[in-house]
């Protein structure tokens, strides 16, 4: 069974159709990429998924259930989760707190009103796993909005992992990186296991062919074409649409 | 039944009175998302401008043309001083404008006194004509004359002009509009500048009708907040649909139920802004 | 440069070493230096009446009640941000309600109607929260709550005039008046000189209450629900939940504020539930700052003592300096970091100069 199927979903704004008629499904432990030039409706469609748009027309279904109307945290709860194209932590918090409201959002204890939070040592050694693994737990005490841009991308995609979701969708997780930083979230990504499913938005095509088997590209709203990292590569319609004739897919630029 | 028809009149004229005031405030809050919540206060010091000129020199139109003005200036102060630092913060702006208007309506009780001022209707617009029986307030017939003036203007500057297509394309996506090439700003400051003194001619046409006394600043907000919420921003004419239903609600409520008038304009605003928040005609909020 | 200040609002004072420090881990001060300062002022404010004359301790009891009215302002404005320009709504339903039940409905306890009062008021947030968190909106509404800020006016100015219509029970537009004293039940009545200590009491019940809850997992909600509600939603946190509790218990806190506060004056008019008394609460909030848990209250003492002077010395121009305050409140107090960096910040760089700061 498929982990996440969306079936004709379509999104209108105003006249204009940001996505139209879109299915898919990704398969419980596949590395999906989504690619598209700039305003092919990739992060509306992120959003159609994760329940911060409604759709116009069409189903979601997770594991099996519709969950086209549940809310966003609903979704969250059922096992997805989102990282956001443009950094969205809670940025005048440290970089330990942003762990520990991370980490507390599907468990019981965010509604206890009593205790102070940080006399939480299971929350606090959580926390602590979750800043090492991303090589953040030195900076646990600094403030999100003075961290370097990719400081700041590696607590959003660690932010992403605190809900232990089945399904992870990442926007964009390189934006804005170096080409070491670039290449350390693709390690980071490929070393997730079999137990996480992916479905990322990239435009960095060596991110794209580093972690995943599958790629989408969608242009206009719509799926343009589907198929293996191999079998894009050399479309010729891809190659048009995305990067232009005269360069050719993942030889550099 | 017949006395209905005077007292249509009467809250036909309070709803054009009160279009005035909440054309205004309706502009810079649909336009500018500014919530300038000083406008009721405003208002009264156009009131008690345009009475102050009218005891001293018994010329009433200099009044409205004074009133207009001064109220352009102290809303342009305002708006360089201290609206322009606060963009796009709502709560401070709100904030702000509640901390002027109480020092206006101060500023009033200082100058002219507690007492309620009485505005005399001008001369030449003094008397009734009697139709069929019926007593007619010519100064009514006048206020409802002006309203449907500046309605038509207005209502002709937002559908006809490029003023008005350019405050309805920022309405809609400011960002587009200013990368346009479009001075949206100046457009905005204007419109704003606009705003306060229409509710300049408001408070001197308004006063022989609503009367001057130093707290109606409170009252009027209340009720421009009320109008604005239940006929919706961003078209005059929606702007025009709530000054009507709210005036001629409050005006047949006082007279046939006065303890609870106004009560039940409070109801209609909840009920609105609950169910509908974008108002009778108005642009979509949520 | 002066240590910076610990960045968890409304957190322990707590000094932040430098990155550079090797010992960049947060060392939370010995509870002697947390402590201390809390003990200093109880000290101070109990054995105040002592030494001075009772209409400054009357004075300073009003500073007790308007600094718990803003507080419980500022658990909604500065923690959740949700700012209402009608929590005097709150302020008065305690408040009629407690004069009502004492007054007309013949029960003398003093708890008997802090408790209804705290029952009503909770029953009225509830009531009026669903609709008015329906215009909120996430994300724009925080940062453009014109509608939700529009409704929580029409509460207070609704619920004002009730009052006057409701003549038979609230007296109508001439209030209650004649509340008498508290009665503690078993013969124990406070005197005016006694209602002080009272006052402190459950003021001190309410700040460690209000202190424990904006320090918990839920307070922590809230901080995050400020600073970025869709990646609250997006981890998996019902944000329309947190808003709405914490707006009923925002609420009950100012209800507690009001009842208090009938016990002290003897007299309500339907102004109390106006936006007139709401603009006292906002003022606080913003003038006392929204970086540190105590800045009402700070705020509180600052506004107290400034009408106070000005009844004596320019009683009619009170309202001009008042108005004042607002626009000077807004200009000067900066604004960084999505908070109010008010009068509270810099008592707490007062406080740590005073006791040679954090070594």
């Amino acid at each position: 069974m498929a982990l996440l199927e969306a079936q004709n979903l379509s999104v209108h704004f105003g006249g204009l159709a940001a996505v139209k008629s879109v299915t898919f499904g990704i398969e419980p432990g596949e590395r999906l990429a989504l690619i598209g030039p700039n305003g092919a409706g990739k992060t509306t469609l992120f959003n159609l998924l994760t329940g911060q748009l409604k759709p116009s027309g069409g189903k979601v279904f997770f594991k099996g259930q519709d969950i086209t109307n549940a809310s966003v945290y609903a979704r969250t709860h059922l096992g997805m989760a989102r990282s956001f194209q443009i950094t969205s932590l809670f940025a005048y918090q440290s970089v330990m707190v942003n762990a520990m409201i991370g980490l507390q959002g599907v468990e019981k204890s965010r509604y206890g009103f009593f205790q102070p939070l940080f006399k939480d040592r299971a929350l606090k050694a959580a926390a602590q796993a979750l800043l090492e693994s991303t090589d953040s737990w030195d900076l646990r005490d600094e403030i999100v909005s003075s961290l370097a841009h990719g400081q700041q991308r590696k607590l959003e995609i660690a932010l992403s992992l605190a809900s232990h979701p089945d399904l992870l969708l990442l926007d964009e997780p390189s934006c804005g990186l170096t080409t070491f930083e670039s290449a350390d979230i693709t390690r980071r990504i490929r070393d997730l296991g079999p137990k996480i499913t992916v479905l990322m938005i990239a435009h960095d095509m060596d991110l794209v062919f580093g972690v995943a088997e599958r790629v989408i590209l969608l242009h206009y709203g719509q799926i343009a074409c589907e198929g293996t990292c191999d079998e894009i590569r050399s479309n010729e319609m891809v190659r048009e649409i995305y990067m232009g004739t005269r360069k050719q897919l993942g030889a550099g630029r | 039944m017949s006395q209905a028809l005077v007292t249509g009149l009467n809250g036909l004229s309070y709803a054009f009175i009160l279009f005035l005031l909440a054309a205004g405030f309706s502009l810079t809050f649909g336009v500018m998302g500014v919530l300038n919540l000083a406008h009721g206060a405003l208002y009264m010091l156009g009131a008690y401008i345009g009475l102050q000129i009218v005891n001293t020199l018994d010329l009433f139109w200099l009044a409205i043309i004074v009133a207009a003005a001064a109220l352009a200036i102290i809303g342009y102060a305002l708006y360089a001083f201290f609206l322009k630092r606060l963009y796009g913060r709502v709560p401070e702006q709100g904030v702000l404008t509640i901390g002027v208007a109480i020092m206006i309506a101060n500023i009033v009780l200082w100058i002219w006194g507690p007492r309620a001022k009485i505005m005399q209707t001008p001369d030449f617009l003094t008397g009734v004509i009697t139709i069929g029986g019926l007593s007619f307030p010519i100064y009514r017939l006048f206020v409802c004359g002006v309203g449907l003036v500046v309605l038509g203007l207005l209502w002709y500057i937002q559908d006809r002009t490029r003023a008005g297509a350019i405050i309805r394309a920022g309405m809609d996506n400011k960002d587009m509009t200013v990368s346009l090439g479009i001075n949206y700003g100046l457009v905005s400051t204007l419109v704003f500048l606009l705003g306060m003194a229409l509710a300049g001619v408001a408070g001197v046409i308004g006063a022989p009708i609503t009367g001057a006394y130093p707290t109606m600043g409170d009252n009027l907000l209340l009720l421009t907040l009320i109008v604005v919420v239940v006929g919706g921003t961003g078209y005059i004419q929606g702007t025009m649909l709530g000054a009507l239903v709210i005036g001629l609600l409050d005006t047949f409520g006082k007279a046939y139920i006065p303890q609870v008038a106004l009560f039940f304009a409070w109801i209609v605003f909840l009920a609105v802004l609950l169910i509908r928040p974008s108002g009778l005609i108005g642009r979509k909020v949520f | 440069m002066d240590e910076e200040l610990s960045q968890i609002p409304g957190g322990p004072p707590i000094a932040v070493p430098s990155p550079q420090d090797p010992a960049a881990r947060r060392v939370p001060r010995p509870l002697i230096e947390t402590v201390l300062p809390i003990a200093v002022v109880a000290v101070i404010v109990l054995l105040l009446p002592l030494f001075i004359p009772s209409f400054v301790s009357s004075l300073v009891t009003k500073m007790m009640i308007f600094g718990l009215f803003g507080l419980s302002l500022n658990l909604i404005w500065g923690y959740a941000n949700i700012p209402s320009f009608g929590h005097a709504a709150f302020f008065g339903v305690g408040a009629y309600t407690a004069a009502v039940i004492v007054t007309k409905a013949g029960f003398s306890n003093f708890w008997f109607s802090m408790l209804i009062a705290i029952l009503a008021t909770a029953a009225v947030a509830a009531i009026l929260g669903v609709p008015a968190f329906r215009v909120f909106g996430v994300g724009a509404g925080a940062a453009n709550p014109i509608y939700f800020l529009l409704a929580t006016i029409a509460f207070g100015e609704l619920l004002s005039r009730m009052a006057i219509v409701m003549r038979p029970v609230t007296g109508g537009s001439t209030g209650i008046s004649g509340i008498p004293k508290p009665d503690l039940g078993l013969g124990a009545k406070v005197s005016a000189d006694q209602y002080y200590y009272l006052v402190f009491a459950i003021g001190v019940i309410c700040l460690f209450l209000m202190y424990r809850i904006v320090n918990s997992h839920y307070g922590y909600g809230l901080r995050g629900i400020h600073d970025n509600e869709r990646r609250m939603q997006a981890l998996g946190y019902n944000t329309w939940l947190y808003k709405y509790t914490s707006w009923i218990v925002a609420a009950v806190f100012g209800g507690v504020a009001g009842v208090l506060f009938a016990y002290f004056g003897s007299t309500l008019v339907p102004n109390n539930l106006s936006m007139v008394t709401s603009d006292i609460s906002f003022l606080l909030v913003i003038l006392g700052g929204t970086t540190v848990f105590f800045g009402p209250l700070v705020a509180a003492v600052f506004y107290v003592g400034v009408e106070y002077f000005a009844s004596i010395y320019l009683p009619q121009r009170w309202p001009l300096i008042f108005g004042a305050l607002f626009v000077i409140a807004i200009m000067m107090i900066p604004w960084t970091k999505g908070r109010y960096q008010g009068l509270g910040p810099e008592v707490l760089r007062l406080w740590k100069k005073v006791t040679g700061g954090a070594a």
